[in-house]
């Protein structure tokens, strides 16, 4: 039988503001075990807590980008249970009335930019736990308070997602809508973005839900999209074999590539969610809710949708001009000016400029190319009046120095030879000294023009146009 | 109402001993005798009272204590952070 | 007369007068705590050299002619549930016997800097669940007034070292009536303020809906005085008003011409001693003789008002108290198996039969599928209680009923009946409930001598007027009405 595999995921990302949630202790990570904590965050009798006004922001801003109802009078509550990375014995959380419901992302499902709506039930603002750090050498676990009260979001999906390929794309979706939104720092491996993950299966045609299977501690998009896989074959198994799946709560091992029951539904934990007595009601005026929509960015999907369409560009470069911030801002000014193709600007920004941002570990403020200056260089290739070669030079100088692009042209005498007279006689010279070469050609073997041709570039230093340098050389071979 | 006390114990993280277990379940079948008598009144809560708001806290980061000052009172430390009996899940 | 006999306004003006220094203050309050608290059993803990030292630095501005609080120099009792930085805490408990808090209370803030003198940390039932101070780990707080009777609880040593002269003025916490149950037990004057007009910042929390840090005092202005100094806005309690307030003592006012003080009826039922009903009612003639009109007036819910304070203050006390587990400070079991294990054994042998029996009435009613029957329904009997409250502050200007509906019981005479017990505290709650400031005024005594309360209610914030009304009683009673008890 044919198996639909049905997957709603909830993802927890750690806001990137300076302080805790209920605390102004510092929220940082990698500091010295139990250095940023202070009476409140370590759950020290009669503290109290008092809510970050940016996390609430933050919050709310996920919430637009998630096309959310906003609600912007709402409570926090008391999530009970005993833990001992969990100072007060509860988290402080949203149960009933989450900050923003009712929304929706559009992943792009593949290269045709073809889309799906994945609906949104709710983000809300909670607290994140301590840290137990384990050692083998040693009989019990130590507890490290940095973590405690740094501002969580959770943002909990509709089970609108088949397979774990949609899955992976909605993942996709949000961290690249929480670094566009900048208010997480998304690093997977600080643990700053993980997720919670429901799988279910059902025959194909069926449209009733199967039993859905709760996972924890999916830490990277990698490992949720194993454990989608495993947990859908483990069901799918259990099923064909004439079991019945049972709600319950399991966890995955990444390192073992499977998962092992946690608890049984019997087992679930009765958390006794009652609202938080210390906080009172949250109230975000409905001018601070408009002007925190009107701060949200072009997201990221809606971008890579317009490249397509706009541009032309393939999906391919789209999504990654699109990912990041900077790099789509300077293509769109580099589109602006409206003199050279948009692949070719798109070509030059994932390739050459992003491979050197790589390879010196810095990004645009680094440097001090602007988009005229690409754009004329562009223009120039275009025109052929650089190589492409040329331009590589162009490129380093205009990245690194302030310098026009025509300025390094002439510096450095990049403008291509396209003047016939002077290149024949070089490709005479470079004819005369490679006659094996030549004789090749005779001999049928046409491909070795490449060669013949790459040595007058070398000849001309880069200069000679090497479409002009082709053409001479065929001629001139079939001449002799 | 018959109360399971030793369920409630267990969510408490109380052990409570056998000998008291009766005189428990008595005292707090009685106190749930006496709140049962409670009226059942209209639900007029929405959950959120928006005449009792609060103001929120500004970002800007405070000192923290120092670490000696936050494990002081803890029963067992080590390597700066405090000891508890190994936690599996 | 000797000096802790004063009251606290008393000695403020002779201390600034330098007719008496701190230290000399700070010095009769210990005298006399050498020779009466055996008795009373007021303290859990005492700070002698460090009140001393303070006292010092106190005279020592004084004589470099530094303008000082009202309360410069005077040694005052704290409760054990507030936070005393680099102080023994421990509420009462086994669980804290060893708490060393590495920060203060907000009150503890302020009242430093108002430079008053810390006399130690008073008894009081455990984790304020009581209503005798008989729950406490450590000791049993005598009566000053008689010492085979309970003070009163959950603020007993609060009250009985002010009644016993051992502190000028202390601070208690009243849940569900924990500072004017006890200061009508021992005769003297405690104040419950609005909620959310004193920061609970490091009190330790048993129902952070309905706790609220107050004074009690020997005299109204004593109690105006160190109100003046806790209250106000802080940052650090979400739940505290943003508001400005008067200095209640200086504005003191001694007149109730032209106030309408109610009466509801049902706090005069038949619960309700015969002599207590008798003495409140004389103590309203004496303000109606004043200028006052009574008017007669019905806050029907009031009978429900017990069983949805325990279910409320219950559930929050629940999860507040889960974060004494053993792991981050106080005690932790010695022996055990396994972390759920250490939890149980710790929360078993560190918390006192009481606060375990709340604790699971408040897991109970929490807990999956008993909130709606429970917990919702008292919430929406708070709602309830609020507007009959409302309702009554529309047609009078404060509400005087008794504080208990019997003075102080004998020792044990409760102590096996949970529910006797908390009727102690049936006045009390609904003041809690609806977050009202209250007063507790002693009124007279009954047979046996010993004193009765009766509570005047007013509005939120509405704690100048309480004052002045008390404060008028305590005029046309001759000016004094809290006598030190003789031991």
């Amino acid at each position: 039988m044919e198996y639909e595999v049905i997957v709603g995921l909830e993802v927890h990302a750690e806001l990137s503001t300076a302080t805790k949630i209920y605390c102004s202790c510092k929220n940082s990570f990698g500091s010295e075990v139990n250095s940023n904590c202070c009476p409140i965050c370590t759950g020290m009798p009669g503290t109290l807590p008092s809510l970050n006004k940016k996390v609430v922001e933050y919050a709310v801003k996920m919430g637009h980008a998630l096309n959310c109802k906003i609600n912007n009078v709402c409570k926090m509550d008391r999530k009970n249970y005993f833990y001992p990375d969990l100072p007060k014995a509860y988290q402080i959380s949203q149960f009933d009335i989450p900050l923003c419901e009712n929304g929706y992302v559009d992943i792009i499902l593949d290269e045709s930019g073809a889309t799906k709506r994945i609906g949104v039930t709710r983000i809300h603002i909670e607290e994140d736990a301590g840290k137990l750090l384990h050692d083998d050498s040693f009989a019990g676990s130590l507890v490290d308070f940095n973590r405690c009260g740094v501002p969580l979001i959770e943002i909990v999906s509709e089970p609108d997602m088949r397979g774990s390929k949609e899955a992976k794309a909605y993942l996709d979706s949000i961290k690249a809508i929480l670094q566009y939104i900048d208010i997480s720092d998304c690093k997977m491996q600080e643990g700053s973005i993980r997720c919670d993950i429901n799988v279910s299966v059902r025959p194909v045609g069926s449209d009733v839900f199967g039993t859905r299977v709760e996972m924890k501690n999916v830490n990277t998009f990698s490992g949720a999209v194993r454990a989608i896989e495993y947990e859908a074959k483990r069901q799918i198994e259990v099923i064909e074999n004439g079991g019945t799946i049972s709600q319950e709560t399991r966890r995955w091992d990444d390192l073992q590539g499977q998962n092992f029951l946690l608890r049984s539904k019997e087992d679930a934990h009765d958390y006794r969610y009652f609202p938080e007595p210390d906080l009172l009601t949250i109230h975000v005026p409905e001018e601070e809710v408009d002007a925190i929509k009107k701060s949200i960015p072009e997201l990221p999907n809606a971008k890579i949708l317009r490249y397509m369409h706009d541009y032309k560009l393939p999906h391919y470069d789209s999504n990654l001009l699109a990912e990041n911030m900077e790099k789509s801002a300077f293509f769109e000014q580099c589109i602006e000016f409206n003199k050279v193709q948009p692949k070719n600007i798109s070509n030059w920004i994932l390739g050459d400029i992003s491979r050197i941002f790589n390879e010196k570990n810095i990004s645009f403020a680094d440097t001090k190319i602007t988009a005229k200056n690409l754009v004329d260089m562009i223009e120039m290739v275009e025109k052929s009046e650089i190589s492409n070669t040329g331009a590589k030079t162009v490129l380093e100088e205009i990245m690194f120095n302030d310098i026009s692009a025509r300025q390094v042209v002439e510096e450095k005498g990049l403008a291509q030879i396209s003047d016939n007279s002077a290149l024949e006689a070089l490709v005479k010279e470079v004819l005369a000294s490679n006659e094996k070469a030549v004789n090749d050609y005779k001999n049928g073997k046409t491909n070795v023009v490449g060669f013949l041709v790459g040595q007058c570039m070398r000849a001309s230093k880069g200069k000679g146009n090497p479409a002009i340098l082709k053409e001479i050389v065929v001629s001139m071979i079939e001449s002799m | 109402m018959q109360i399971d006390i030793k369920h409630i114990a267990k969510l408490s993280r109380l052990k409570i001993e056998d000998e008291k277990l009766n005189k428990f379940e008595t005292e707090m079948q009685n106190i749930i005798g006496m709140v049962e008598k409670l009226p059942s009144l209209e639900d007029k809560l929405s959950g959120v009272d928006v005449n009792n708001t609060m103001e929120l806290r500004e970002d800007v980061v405070q000192p923290s204590l120092k670490r000696d000052e936050i494990l002081k009172n803890a029963p067992q430390t080590q390597a700066g952070c405090v000891v508890v009996p190994k936690t599996v899940e | 007369m000797e000096l802790y006999r004063l009251t606290a306004s008393e000695l403020s003006e002779k201390i600034k007068n330098k007719e008496c220094s701190s230290v000399e203050a700070t010095q009769a309050i210990f005298d006399r705590i050498e020779k009466t608290e055996d008795k009373v059993n007021a303290y859990i803990s005492l700070s002698k050299e460090s009140a001393l030292k303070k006292a010092q630095e106190i005279d020592e501005k004084i004589a470099s002619g530094e303008t000082l609080s009202d309360l410069a120099g005077i040694p005052v009792g704290i409760k054990d549930n507030i936070v005393t930085k680099d102080m023994l805490t421990t509420c009462a408990s086994k669980m804290l016997y060893n708490f060393v808090p590495p920060y203060n209370a907000t009150v503890m803030d302020k009242l430093e800097k108002c430079g008053i003198v810390v006399v130690g940390k008073l008894n009081m039932d455990e984790f304020a669940m009581g209503s005798s101070t008989e729950n406490s780990y450590y000791k049993k707080t005598k009566n000053p007034n008689d010492l085979t009777r309970v003070p009163g609880g959950s603020s007993g040593g609060s009250a009985a070292a002010v009644s016993a002269g051992e502190a000028f003025l202390t601070l208690g916490s009243d849940t569900g009536g924990s500072i004017r149950q006890p200061a009508s037990y021992c005769g003297v004057i405690g104040l419950k303020p609005t909620y959310g007009s004193v920061s609970r910042y490091g009190l330790v929390a048993f129902a952070s809906s309905l706790d609220q840090i107050g004074p009690i005092g020997r005299s109204v202005k004593d109690v105006a005085m160190l109100y003046s100094e806790i209250c106000g806005r802080d940052d650090k309690d979400a739940t505290t008003a943003v508001r400005e307030y008067p200095n209640f003592a200086k504005n003191l006012n001694g007149s109730v011409k032209g106030m309408t003080i109610g009466i509801p009826k049902e706090y005069f039922g038949d619960g309700v001693d015969a002599k207590v009903k008798e003495s409140v009612m004389d103590a309203v003639k004496v303000l109606e003789n004043a200028g006052a009109t009574v008017k007669h007036i019905s806050l029907p819910s009031t009978d429900y008002a017990l069983s949805a304070y325990y279910i409320i203050s219950s559930a929050e006390a629940s999860s507040n108290l889960a974060r004494f587990d053993g792991v981050k400070y106080g005690y932790r079991a010695e022996n055990y198996e396994s972390l759920t294990d250490m939890y149980e054994r710790t929360r078993s042998e560190g918390f006192g039969d009481e606060v375990k029996r709340r604790i699971m009435l408040g897991t109970f009613v929490l807990s999956s599928g008993y909130y709606d029957a429970y917990y919702k329904r008292a919430k929406l009997l708070q709602q309830q209680i609020s507007a009959e409250f409302a309702q009554a502050f529309s047609e009078c200007d404060l509400i005087i009923t008794p504080t208990a509906p019997t003075s102080a019981f004998k020792l044990g005479e409760n102590i096996d009946d949970p529910l006797k017990m908390y009727a102690s505290d049936i006045c009390t709650v609904t003041v809690n409930i609806a977050g009202l400031p209250a007063v507790s005024v002693p009124c007279g005594n009954d047979d046996n001598g010993m004193p009765i309360g009766m509570q005047m209610i007013g509005p939120k914030f509405s704690e100048q007027k309480l004052l002045d009304t008390a404060f008028s009683y305590e005029q046309l009673m001759g000016g004094s009405i809290v006598k030190i008890a003789e031991l």
